[in-house]
């Protein structure tokens, strides 16, 4: 069986991880691998919730090196973890700081002051081996996974740089707006990195004033892995950028308008990346040149019937595309939304029908729906839902709702109505809901 | 420190935070000393980000998360209010 190594070209000295206070060589990163795999339990997988970027590496990396399998879930709500790990029996939680999950077992990662030698310390990894499961909310209410082979990812970041025109060992750092728990930030702020050598920054900066000032901190090329959410605060807010640097958004679509706005701000080029947790990054395309995705290197789209399906030699079966597209003769592709279930919300994905069947599931709620309205130029536009729970508040709804969902999809607002209009099918009409929201809202605010 | 001071921005900041987040309660009744995230109006870090805009297009002040108390400073109204206060640029 093929086999590629953990981390790409670099030296003993090479900066690995970037933090202001603690910059991590290559060396002293393998060092920190191989004692947090020494002392890892024994499990088929655990669950990697390290919010430091770097840490979470060295986590990821130690459980590779133990064969184990880390768990990416896709809410950290308390009722989703434990929702996986009984799914997983014998999972732990690999930590930073204090952070503990009430009946989960959980392990925290500690650095060392200790370096090796590379690139003789650096193990190769079977590229068939799978070394993260990825989760999606299917419409069932339980957790989809998506299994990831070491092939898959290392291809798709080989295939990413290429697009953006990376070279190994180039001198660019790389900051994420993006949790690295998440499929795109796995690939694109930790996976691009460690496979063409290059400076992994260890933060997750939020707001515009830290991702300018981080940016300013390291000399040379940078490359900024996004959101539109961030982008839209980023040219909002202003402020100075240096130049060198290159834009790679994705997670929600990204408007042509924002994305000149974009380049104007961060005087960089502002590439987009189109693709989905079940395949992974699929395309790429620079928005202001316009609708068309160009498909990575190893992709192809293929035709079943009515819908489109990817094809890559990473992916054991081929994989459906959520969205309707239309494909060119030249294999490029355009983008006309999802499929009705699925919404976006602040570059967060979800079906209605998950989060429909976890309101079903409260205590004393016997009807609910959750819709996304228009949107209406805000930089977010929250989910509402209507609920049927007779002598319960909307603020104890959203309690018990907050257990079992990421609160990014807390609707808001949460409206109690007596009843809802459904159907001779039991089905819901969009107009009679909107109708709904629209006078409660009338009433609200007369 | 002078009370009367600290707290001359808290009723606008409500206001401010219920308006851009559109959250489903009166201004008044938000609690200066209460949690603003998790538990008590239960915000996010979208919420955080939305909020940071405002604050900075209201007040001039723009907040950093490399700040060291910035846990501090979003922990509640009167904190928020407070940081704002000694930062404000307008």
């Amino acid at each position: 069986m093929r086999e590629t190594p953990l981390i790409g070209p670099y030296d003993s000295d090479d900066v690995l991880a970037w933090s202001p206070r603690a910059p991590r060589t290559a060396g002293q990163f393998m060092a920190d691998v191989y004692a947090l795999a020494e002392s890892l339990p024994d499990s088929p997988s655990v669950l990697n919730l390290a919010t430091n970027r770097y840490e979470f590496l060295v986590g990821f990396a130690a459980a590779i090196i133990r064969r184990q399998v880390t768990l990416l879930p896709q809410s950290r709500a308390p009722h989703a973890l434990l929702g996986i790990t009984g799914d997983f029996p014998g999972s732990y939680a690999l930590t930073d700081g204090d952070d503990s999950i009430e009946g989960i077992e959980s392990f925290p990662i500690r650095l060392h002051e200790s370096s090796m030698s590379l690139p003789a310390g650096i193990p190769q990894i079977p590229v068939d081996q799978v070394v993260a499961i990825a989760f999606t909310s299917g419409s069932t209410g339980r957790p989809m996974p998506n299994r990831k082979t070491w092939g898959a990812l290392t291809a798709v970041a080989q295939a990413t740089g290429s697009k953006l025109g990376l070279k190994r060992r180039d001198h660019v750092s790389v900051l994420a707006t993006v949790p690295h728990q998440h499929m795109f930030g796995l690939e694109a702020s930790v996976m691009l990195p460690i496979t063409y050598g290059l400076v992994m920054h260890a933060g997750r900066p939020l707001f515009p004033a830290d991702i300018g000032s981080l940016l300013a901190e390291r000399a040379g090329r940078w490359i900024l892995v996004t959101t539109p959410l961030h982008l839209r605060a980023c040219v909002a807010e202003g402020g100075t950028v240096p130049d060198g640097g290159l834009v790679l958004s994705a997670t929600a679509p990204l408007g042509r308008e924002l994305a000149w706005e974009a380049e104007r701000h961060f005087h960089a080029e502002v590439h987009e990346i189109f693709g989905f947790a079940e395949a992974g990054s699929i395309a790429e395309r620079r928005t202001i040149d316009g609708d068309h995705w160009r498909p990575l290197d190893d992709v192809r789209l293929v035709q079943e019937r009515d819908s489109w399906k990817v094809q890559a030699w990473y992916l054991p079966d081929p994989v459906s595309v959520p969205d309707r597209i239309t494909v060119d003769r030249d294999g490029s592709f355009v983008v006309h939304g999802r499929e009705a279930d699925q919404v976006n919300v602040a570059g967060h994905r979800v079906s209605l029908g998950d989060l429909n069947h976890k309101l079903l599931q409260i205590d004393g709620v016997q009807d609910g729906v959750f819709f996304l309205p228009e949107e209406r130029g805000d930089l977010v536009t929250r989910l509402t839902a209507l609920v049927v729970a007779p002598g319960k508040t909307s603020e104890e709804i959203q309690r018990l709702l907050r257990a079992h969902i990421d609160p990014v999809f807390l609707p808001r607002p949460l409206i109690c109505v007596p009843s809802l209009p459904r159907n001779a099918t039991g089905k819901l009409p969009r107009e009679s809901v909107i109708q709904i929201v629209r006078q409660w809202m009338e009433q609200e605010h007369s | 420190m002078d009370d009367s001071q600290v707290s001359s921005i808290e009723p606008d900041l409500a206001v401010l935070i219920v308006q851009t987040l559109k959250l489903k309660v009166d201004p008044a009744s938000v609690q200066p000393e209460a949690p603003l995230f998790g538990e008590g109006l239960g915000l996010d870090s979208i919420d955080a980000l939305e909020l940071s805009l405002a604050i900075s297009q209201t007040y001039g002040y723009q907040l950093k998360s490399s700040d060291p108390d910035i846990k501090a400073i979003f922990s509640s109204l009167r904190a928020l209010a407070h940081a704002i206060e000694k930062n404000r640029t307008k």
